[in-house]
């Protein structure tokens, strides 16, 4: 795999010249060969047949970074905004911290790329993010175009989230314990200073054990009682809300003895839970989506395909940070670097995302939609008691 | 398959016993110097159709260049005891010689330099590279050598090309997407994982690719690099990655 990427940066690659430009980019990656495979479908056409899937994993790694669609973006006040949605062609095995150097070569290619193309503002999503979300000097000079990790957006619809499925089932917030996997990260830490204060007790849990005792201590500082581990199993039982915000290639994360009644918010790209955790239930939610409501375009047409979600216009927050900026005419670097989305923050960015018509997307899982199927399990559940 | 151009390539030790690889290297080496040898021809042909002497000297020079690689290429083959065929009447080369052909016949320079240069040249630099990086001994070297004399062949046509597609944008992608049907399509056949359509008519026997491993090389990994060195040269063209992105997944594999 490094040979197919090696080639990338080598003799410095140079994205092609600048032709007209863009509002945004948005940076992005496949997360599964499916998916891959499905966007080389489209892009192959109807009158070819689709790749096979050998043919799919040969060729991939080998594609530099380049944009793969035109996008036009809506807002409800009438505005719109135009963009490109550039893959870093990441292979979707190899989103893990082995493969971190080739990953960066391809997103600082998918960089490079959008500021060739005059992209004002410049989202990252998935991977794009983590992996620079430390450090944006990996980034190339940035010339015109600001940079934006898109977190805020994120932790906006993940606190959202939470809060609309309390409400669908009926329970109190600040009667929760929240366990939140992955706590250090930016999305993680950024989903505990909003929801801290929110709930009865607070249990974080990541790999890192200094970062932990870090946040713990800035949060306790605002009188909030923590409680942290290096490992969530300890926290599973304990938790009825839990928000998984961890950085993983696969979904593959084991809640273990969650409590039978707990609301678990998946907020990983990819995913988090391993697919034997998404049992037909009605507690899981993917978190961190947004839905546009004054349109959303692709050309060549990619709906359904790069935004692959049981409802219409749906998109991850992150990207459509980059979007709802762009909207407004507010090219700055909204969230940027790691540890420092906050509350303030995160209310100004769903208030501009809101005053687009970008909101949050009604809440599924890999079982599909959420909402009908509480609204089923509410139903019964009265008929029973009448 | 007999050899239509003739280059030295008789072994140069007869007898001695040969290395378990060098058959697939010598399939190998074929392929190079058949590439090699079309080149040539190529460039002579542009000699020939050139007015200005000094465009008609530096075509010369190409094909005397080009003549020079397979020569290095059947050397290869001779020190490690195996001679170096051609067959510029192969199937697949001679439709890429026929592709430039009709770009002589039409008098099109550009198009020539978008076939030769663009097109085969990016083909040559990134699958010799690969080559060069597991070849033995001066086998590995000669190629990555030839790899880096090739890659300049591109940087120099891309100026040309690069100020005929200022003069009108449009046109220069048509014909850019045109001839990469034609070229691109017989490429990517060639460099398919097998060779489903038949025998290449330059490999001594059975298909080279399912042995190429045996070398720590792999059919994916050739034309996946040729296919990442061709949009690369598109990119420094300027045409947009969404447009040459859709052509190169349109390619048969």
């Amino acid at each position: 795999m490094g040979c197919s990427v090696a080639c990338i940066a080598e003799r410095g690659w140079t994205a092609p010249e600048r032709s007209s430009a863009v509002d945004f980019a948005l940076i992005g990656h496949q997360e599964s060969w499916r998916a891959a495979a499905d966007v080389l479908a489209v892009l192959r056409g109807p009158e070819h047949t689709p790749l096979p899937d050998d043919e799919v994993k040969d060729i991939l790694p080998w594609i530099p970074p380049r944009a793969v669609c035109h996008v036009e973006v809506g807002s409800i006040s009438g505005v719109k905004a135009r963009g490109l949605y550039i893959d870093s062609f990441i292979p979707p095995d190899c989103l893990d911290a082995a493969c971190m150097h080739d990953n960066l070569t391809r997103v600082r290619g998918a960089a490079a790329y959008a500021i060739n193309s005059g992209a004002r503002i410049v989202s990252l999503g998935g991977f794009s993010s983590i992996l620079i979300e430390g450090n944006f000097d990996h980034l190339p000079e940035r010339c015109d175009s600001v940079f934006t990790t898109g977190n805020s957006l994120t932790v906006a619809f993940i606190v959202q989230g939470i809060e609309k499925m309390c409400a669908l089932q009926g329970r109190e917030l600040r009667k929760s314990t929240l366990l939140i996997v992955g706590a250090t990260g930016d999305v993680g830490s950024g989903c505990a200073r909003c929801l801290a204060t929110h709930v009865k007790r607070v249990l974080l849990s990541a790999r890192n054990v200094e970062r932990l005792r870090r946040l713990a201590a800035e949060l306790e500082a605002g009188g909030v009682k923590v409680e942290i581990a290096t490992g969530h199993e300890q926290f599973s039982a304990q938790a009825d809300l839990v928000v998984c915000a961890a950085s993983l290639a696969s979904p593959s994360l084991l809640l273990g003895h969650i409590a039978p009644d707990a609301i678990v918010c998946d907020a990983g790209y990819p995913k988090n839970l391993a697919p034997c955790e998404q049992a037909p239930g009605i507690k899981i939610f993917f978190g961190g989506l947004g839905q546009i409501t004054g349109g959303l375009k692709f050309a060549p047409d990619f709906h359904g395909i790069l935004n692959r979600h049981p409802f219409p216009d749906v998109v991850h927050g992150c990207l459509l940070e980059g979007m709802a900026l762009a909207l407004d005419g507010r090219f700055e670097p909204f969230s940027q670097g790691r540890g420092f989305i906050t509350q303030d923050r995160v209310e100004q960015i769903e208030t501009i995302a809101a005053e687009h018509g970008i909101y949050l997307a009604p809440l599924y899982n890999a079982d599909g939609p959420v909402e009908d199927r509480l609204s089923i399990v509410r139903d019964r559940n009265r008929s029973a008691i009448a | 398959m007999e050899s239509v151009i003739g280059v030295d390539c008789s072994p140069a030790v007869e007898g001695t016993s040969l290395s378990p690889s060098a058959l697939i290297w010598q399939d190998i080496l074929a392929q190079a110097m058949t590439g090699e040898l079309i080149a040539a021809m190529n460039y002579t042909s542009l000699a020939e159709m050139c007015d200005d002497p000094a465009e008609v000297a530096e075509a010369l020079e190409h094909a005397q260049g080009e003549r020079g690689h397979a020569a290095a290429f059947a050397s290869e083959g001779r020190k490690i005891g195996v001679p170096v065929p051609n067959n510029v009447n192969a199937r697949h080369w001679k439709r890429l010689r026929e592709a430039f052909l009709r770009c002589i016949a039409e008098r099109d320079f550009i198009g020539c330099l978008i076939v030769q240069e663009i097109m085969l040249e990016s083909f040559a630099v990134a699958s010799y590279a690969r080559v060069g990086r597991v070849g033995p001994g001066s086998l590995g070297k000669t190629f990555a050598a030839i790899a880096a004399e090739e890659e300049e062949h591109i940087e120099h046509a891309m100026e040309i090309l690069r100020m005929e597609r200022a003069t009108d944008r449009k046109a220069f992608d048509e014909k850019v997407h045109r001839l990469h049907l034609d070229v691109m399509t017989t490429l990517a056949e060639m460099l398919a994982k097998d060779c489903r359509t038949g025998h290449c008519e330059v490999c001594h026997g059975s298909c080279v690719k399912p042995s190429l491993f045996e070398v720590s090389l792999s059919a994916a990994e050739l034309r996946g690099a040729s296919l990442q060195q061709y949009l690369k040269s598109l990119d420094m063209l300027g045409i947009p990655g969404e447009v040459t992105l859709q052509w190169v997944a349109q390619l048969p594999v």
